[in-house]
């Protein structure tokens, strides 16, 4: 029983990890820059969802607006900082650089206003909790897993079947020729970030109503994230999403066997050796 | 006095870290987030054997230079198969994996409490207890490390490893080995973090955790990228600027939760800033 229910928390942390992983992949494949700033966006959508609830706004509301105000914060990103870098022919390592620099800036900001210590959403509905077949979930659970799947069909739908998508694909693969042929890959990019920010906050707010508020947990989610993407296959969002919730599945049943703090660590030593053995991934796009 | 003793004496200890941050970022160019955490190794081995009085000072330091030396090698292997971002995620890993084995390895590390009571370092029968001395100390290994840094950098080989940052095709083309040169380079990084963190363990008398973690990684490589990459130069110009700013922060009155946040934020804000306008740092190469 204990086996099934880590079974079932695993498949739910690994949906929320999974929107932040196909989300970061789609901007590592298209921009080719790797954006750790997603994590501080992540957990910004959180506190910012915090700061509605306390004043009396029910969470559906957060739902809605936090991504939103993520997407701009995320198209301010790219132009106002991988855009000038970019112009100023920055090298790939200047760019994650900076990135880590803004990444710090908005973990300690939050750290900050609100304090580094952990925090609690006041919404009522957070305790409700389902029971059926002895298992135990609570209701946000139930939304994120809804969410989650909900967000990774759209995000498909639309780099498969819109303009938006086949330009994003098309500046991806070949940005020089995607230029020469109009197809703005400026403008894509923060067409790219905007979408992958408000993909981003859901997991933010729905992670932090299920467990709180921390501002430097963040970083570690992105990597746990980033070794879906790279396991999965960069450009691959099906990967990405399916080995988010192998990774979380496998973190929760092996506290079946030893003690929780171990398996972060775990988790990263099994990907170095991964990349040891197989450094391109399990689905390579093509 | 003693406080500024001590802050040079913290410096030349970073400048130690900054130059093993450096020849892995700046001149080779493998991305390290995880220098902290060969740091920390040096830092525990000497503090494990002083503690429970298992060595002195100099043979310990010695132990912790060769296995920084080992596991720099070993934790550096990675970037030979596989290339730069995902040597990057690989990177962050072991550093993040370093800090779950810092904190929950409670019978060797003191766990998330820390270890307390190194005792001061005793070179030659002098008991290190002043801050002078200490100074002396830290002064003459850091000496050491920029002198071990210069030769290199000025022998054929620095050359090699600088051609290998601009291109590695070329330099296996004209059969160099490539690998050879990359393990030289993470062995010398990993001597000089070791002697690095020995020192730290020495000088303050106690370590925990929070000073090899993720945060401390960036930190080196905000040396790094502040004072300048590439040249030893930038690595000493870098540690002592950076560590003169927490001073100039307790001079403004704001409340210590928020102070520790704003000293990582203006960290952060100093790498974009390098970044954009001045990538070759105060007294470096372009990035």
């Amino acid at each position: 029983m204990l086996f099934l229910q880590l079974l079932v928390n695993g498949i739910v942390t690994g949906c929320a990890l999974g929107v932040v992983s196909f989300s970061f992949s789609l901007v590592y494949s298209t921009t080719k820059v790797f954006h750790v700033v997603h994590a501080g966006i992540y957990t910004l959508a959180g506190y910012l969802a915090l700061t509605l609830a306390e004043t009396g706004l029910p969470d559906g509301v957060a739902l809605v607006a936090v991504p939103i105000v993520c997407a701009g914060a995320g198209a301010l990103v790219q132009i106002l900082l991988y855009a000038p870098l970019d112009r100023r022919r920055a090298t790939h390592l200047a760019v994650l650089i900076a990135s880590l620099g803004l990444l710090a800036i908005v973990q300690n900001a939050i750290a900050a206003v609100y304090s580094p210590n952990i925090l609690q959403f006041p919404s009522a509905w957070r305790g409700q909790t389902l029971r059926f077949a002895g298992l135990t979930l609570t209701l946000v659970q139930v939304t994120t897993v809804l969410l989650s799947l909900l967000l990774y069909a759209a995000t498909s739908l639309i780099t498969s079947r819109t303009t938006l998508g086949k330009r994003i694909r098309a500046v991806a693969s070949n940005p020089s020729l995607a230029e020469i042929t109009r197809l703005e890959p400026a403008r894509t990019y923060v067409a790219v970030m905007a979408l992958a920010s408000a993909n981003v906050a859901i997991p933010g707010i729905l992670v932090g109503l299920d467990l709180g508020l921390q501002p430097y947990t963040g970083t570690t989610v992105l990597l746990t994230g980033t070794v879906a993407v790279i396991a999965g296959g960069v450009g691959s969002l099906a990967g990405a999403f399916l080995l988010s919730i192998v990774i979380t599945v496998m973190q929760n049943l092996s506290l079946l066997i030893m003690p929780g703090q171990w398996s972060v660590g775990i988790t990263f030593l099994i990907f170095v050796l991964f990349m040891l053995w197989r450094p391109r991934g399990l689905f390579v796009a093509a | 006095m003693d406080f500024f003793l001590s802050y040079l004496a913290l410096a030349a200890i970073y400048v130690t870290l900054s130059l093993s941050t450096n020849l892995l970022v700046g001149i080779v160019g493998i991305f390290s987030v995880s220098q902290a955490a060969i740091f920390g190794v040096g830092a525990y081995i000497t503090g494990y054997c002083l503690v429970n009085e298992v060595m002195g000072f100099l043979p310990a330091t010695l132990l912790a230079a060769f296995v920084c030396l080992l596991v720099n090698i070993l934790i550096t292997l990675p970037s030979l198969r596989v290339s730069g971002d995902y040597f990057v995620v690989t990177s962050f890993g072991i550093q993040l994996l370093a800090t779950a084995a810092f904190t929950n390895w409670n019978a060797a590390t003191g766990g998330a409490s820390g270890m307390p009571g190194v005792p001061p370092a005793s070179v030659f029968g002098i008991e290190l207890v002043e801050v002078w001395q200490n100074l002396s100390l830290c002064l003459a290994l850091m000496l050491v490390c920029c002198l071990g840094f210069y030769l290199a950098m000025h022998s054929p080989w620095g050359r090699l490893l600088r051609a290998i940052r601009e291109d590695e095709l070329a330099v296996a083309a004209s059969g160099k080995s490539v690998l050879r040169a990359k393990i030289g380079v993470a062995a010398l990084a990993g001597v000089f973090g070791g002697v690095g963190g020995s020192l730290y363990a020495v000088f303050l008398s106690f370590i925990d955790p929070s000073s090899f973690d993720l945060n401390a990684s960036v930190f080196l490589l905000t040396m790094v990228v502040v004072g300048g990459a590439r040249t030893l130069a930038g690595s000493v110009v870098g540690p002592f600027v950076l560590l003169a700013l927490p001073q100039i922060l307790t001079m403004i009155e704001i409340p210590t939760t928020v102070a520790a946040a704003a000293r990582q934020g203006i960290y952060g804000a100093l790498l974009i800033a390098f970044m954009i306008f001045r990538p070759q740092g105060l007294a470096g190469e372009k990035l």
